[in-house]
């Protein structure tokens, strides 16, 4: 089960955060996509040198906690999107496919001319959009 | 779930753009007009750039983004590439493109100069020519620099219409 996404630029600033749990636990999860921010630029700046994934834009499992995975993918524009999820076994196509749907949707909202780059995300449509893809995330690894 | 607009539909957009902005909101002050029509540039290319390096692997150098800009991204705007791409390798870059779509159907009305005629010397047709185009010119590079700056690269565009339709953009790269 995903317990949060979160779009962050490419100053580390957030862009967008959303969690999906009932519990209040809210702060600890916009704790933990902060540290997985570290992980992605050494990730990034220390590449494992291994040829087709050197400049890839998913990054894979970034890290385990006690009880979560974060998985991250980093875009072409430097934006991090980053993916914390609960489920204990979880399909490398089933969090590519999230990611590529994902970015999709981040598109969209930022090709919104009411935009400002650099701002915070305030589209409804992008929060519908991201719940869907969040609920439909769960059902097909469920399989 | 995308849907399209008529090429002749856009062209019209631009030309107005250019229109009002030169003649209506900054009507004596052509450098304001300039800075507002590039600054939409920057903003849309911004936006563009988000969207057409979205399932592209990371570029590694700057080369990388200028060959992107040249290739695909003329492509998804203009139908077609950068004719040619010359660099002097200390961050400059020439890209020249030799029938630039959003100039070729730009026409100058002599008209204007009272009776013109066949023999009056070309110079003050072109010079009116090359004023009209170079507002023109403001929104594709804006939209060139806003493209590199939302890939990480700052760099400064200007374009240069030595003989029409065939136009180059010259992107400088800051340190």
């Amino acid at each position: 089960m995903i317990v949060c996404v979160a779009v962050v630029g490419h100053q580390n600033n957030p862009l967008y955060i959303q969690s999906f749990t009932d519990a209040d636990d809210a702060l600890k999860l916009h704790h933990i996509v902060h540290c997985s921010l570290d992980v992605v630029d050494e990730r990034v700046n220390n590449p494992k040198k291994s040829g087709p994934t050197l400049n890839e834009t998913f990054l894979g499992l970034l890290y385990p906690t006690e009880n979560y995975k974060v998985y991250g993918y980093l875009t072409n524009t430097k934006v991090k999107f980053i993916l914390v999820t609960t489920d204990l076994d979880v399909r490398d196509a089933d969090v590519r496919n999230f990611f590529r749907r994902f970015h999709a949707a981040y598109v969209d909202a930022v090709s919104n001319p009411f935009h400002v780059p650099g701002k915070k995300i305030t589209s409804k449509t992008f929060a519908e959009t991201v719940s869907t893809i969040v609920k439909s995330f769960g059902l097909s690894s469920a399989g | 779930m995308a849907r399209e607009v008529s090429e002749s539909c856009v062209d019209s957009l631009l030309t107005e753009m250019v229109s009002t902005y030169c003649n209506r909101f900054y009507a004596n002050k052509p450098d304001l007009a300039a800075r507002s029509i590039e600054a939409i540039g920057y903003q849309v290319g911004h936006q563009l750039s988000e969207r057409y390096t979205m399932d592209r692997p990371r570029f590694s150098d700057h080369l990388e983004a200028i060959k992107f800009i040249c290739k695909d991204f003329w492509s998804e705007l203009f139908k077609k590439q950068i004719d040619n791409l010359k660099t002097n390798h200390r961050g400059t870059f020439v890209l020249q493109d030799s029938q630039f779509r959003w100039l070729s159907r730009v026409s100058v009305d002599l008209s204007e100069n009272g009776d013109v005629s066949q023999d009056n010397p070309e110079a003050t047709a072109e010079n009116k020519a090359a004023q009209v185009t170079s507002m023109h010119l403001y929104f594709p590079c804006g939209i060139i620099r806003g493209a590199l700056s939302n890939l990480g690269i700052p760099c400064a565009v200007s374009a240069d219409i030595s003989n029409l339709p065939a136009c180059s953009f010259v992107v400088r790269i800051k340190a």
